[in-house]
């Protein structure tokens, strides 16, 4: 496997405070499991928030690979291209 | 400054923090805090200097635990919050207990999945209590409506009374290291056995300093009309027991419904204790008029205290934490609603004022006095 392409993790807003401020991360990473293994690494405080102790994705959060739900590719195992944004959302709830 | 009242109250939408001065004729109200997020526990610990703490159970980021130094002026996340090993499979899902522990940083947390773990240094970092939380029935405990949660931690030297919903109450005699379930008497609803050795749905166990080995439970009642496997089971919701809860008795003998979740004991009297009947179907008020009810004879018979309350058309519920009692020298109840309205119940709760009408469903209620 090549150099792991170079791409975007944009934080929610609720959430920058746990990596400084900044609302975008730039990381390299083949797949989103990379990514979320490099946040692991690098911004365990950010990463607490996204995943749980079993290192799944919390469950009212949605992770996009640019416009596209990772649960409607191939999950965390969807690979990664050069410029690719991947975007944490809160999902839509209620009450 | 002392001689305050301080309230913390636990709401869908964040902790809010009341405080009145002694006579309690109003009370100042801050936050809130965590906005947004709900908050099912709160602790006010008065052991040196006071500090406040509060679950703040975020669905989308998971749990925090809030602290004040400050008498609930402000509050900040600890450094960590409890999390199972990453290798146990479970995953934290909900705060529902804080209590004080031996020393003045050591503070006990009970958590859904049910399981139980310990900080030493003031909520910065935390352990996970094995003797409970990988005891041999808790993986065949089932979830409530309101979550598989451990929501009452009861210390008492080396004796730790656990109350889990749906497990049961679990003892410990050795400062926590093992646990056995302890339920004799304690009935379940919603099983062919009626009496089995787990399982069961407590909603909130209480007790006082002054009576060793007596205990007061509040448990799923509402089974009286069961026409099912094991047949009707009436009276199994609110229990007493006098051997430091090895086995447990029925006290729920002239209550409107056995059915209910908090449970309070009097500061100065151990034999008054306080329930909030609701009916088992809707998890309201009996006849829509809310009422708590008071025994001042340890569970024997019981009285309707009402004066100041909604005569009709009251349809909240009071949850498991969101009673409590003051220690004053007349002492005030306090309960919250899931309308939104905190009541204050003068002299024992003869007399009911609405202290605040319009704040989020109220899960938790704690008082202080500092």
């Amino acid at each position: 496997m090549g150099l792991a392409p170079i791409i975007t993790i944009h934080v929610p807003g609720p959430l920058r405070a746990y990596c400084a401020g900044a609302a975008q991360l730039s990381i390299s990473a083949h797949t989103v499991r990379a990514a979320l293994e490099d946040l692991q690494r690098r911004q365990s405080a950010l990463y607490r928030n996204v995943c749980d102790e079993t290192g799944a994705v919390r469950r009212h959060l949605n992770v996009f690979v640019n416009s596209d739900n990772v649960r409607d590719l191939n999950g965390v195992d969807t690979t990664l291209a050069s410029g690719d944004v991947v975007t944490i959302l809160p999902a839509v709830s209620g009450g | 400054m002392a001689d305050r009242i301080i309230l913390t109250i636990g709401t869908k939408k964040g902790v809010f923090v009341a405080e009145a001065a002694k006579p309690r004729r109003s009370f100042a109200l801050r936050g809130p805090f965590g906005p947004g997020i709900p908050v099912y526990s709160t602790l006010i610990d008065t052991r040196g200097t006071p500090r406040l703490y509060a679950s703040s159970c975020n669905p989308f980021f998971g749990m925090k635990v809030l602290r004040s130094t400050d008498m609930g002026k402000s509050f900040t996340e600890t450094k960590s919050a409890p999390a199972f090993p990453k290798d146990d499979g479970r995953a934290l899902a909900n705060i529902w207990s804080l209590e004080a522990g031996a020393d003045k940083k050591d503070l006990w947390c009970g958590v859904e999945p049910a399981s139980l773990f310990r900080s030493r240094d003031g909520g910065d970092s935390w352990d996970m209590v094995p003797g409970i939380s990988n005891h041999d029935h808790a993986r065949k405990w089932q979830p409530g409506n309101g979550g598989l949660c451990m929501h009452t931690i009861i210390r008492d030297g080396n004796r730790v009374h656990l109350g889990i919903s749906t497990g049961g109450h679990y003892l410990s005699e050795d400062g926590g290291e093992t646990f056995r379930a302890s339920n004799q008497g304690v009935g379940a609803g919603f099983a062919p056995d009626p009496y089995p050795e787990f399982g069961q749905c407590v909603h909130k166990i209480a007790r006082h300093d002054n009576a060793p080995g007596r205990l007061y439970m509040q448990n799923h009642g509402g089974w009286a009309d069961w026409t099912g496997p094991g047949g009707p089971r009436p009276d199994i919701g609110v229990l007493r027991s006098d051997d430091y809860g090895h086995s447990w008795r029925s006290i729920a003998k002239g209550l409107p419904s056995d059915f209910g979740f908090p449970i309070v004991v009097h500061p100065h009297d151990a034999d008054t204790v306080y329930v909030m009947p609701l009916e088992g179907p809707t998890r309201t008020c009996p006849g829509a008029a809310p009422a708590a009810w008071r025994s001042e004879s340890g569970g024997e018979s019981w009285s309707r205290l009402a004066r100041g309350l909604p005569k009709k058309q009251s349809y909240f519920t009071v949850l498991r934490d969101a009673m409590d009692i003051d220690r004053l020298k007349s002492p005030a109840l306090y309960f919250g609603t899931t309308t939104g309205q905190l009541w204050i119940g003068r002299e024992g709760g003869e007399q009911w004022d609405c202290l605040f009408d319009s704040l989020p469903p109220i899960h938790n209620v704690k008082v202080a006095v500092v």
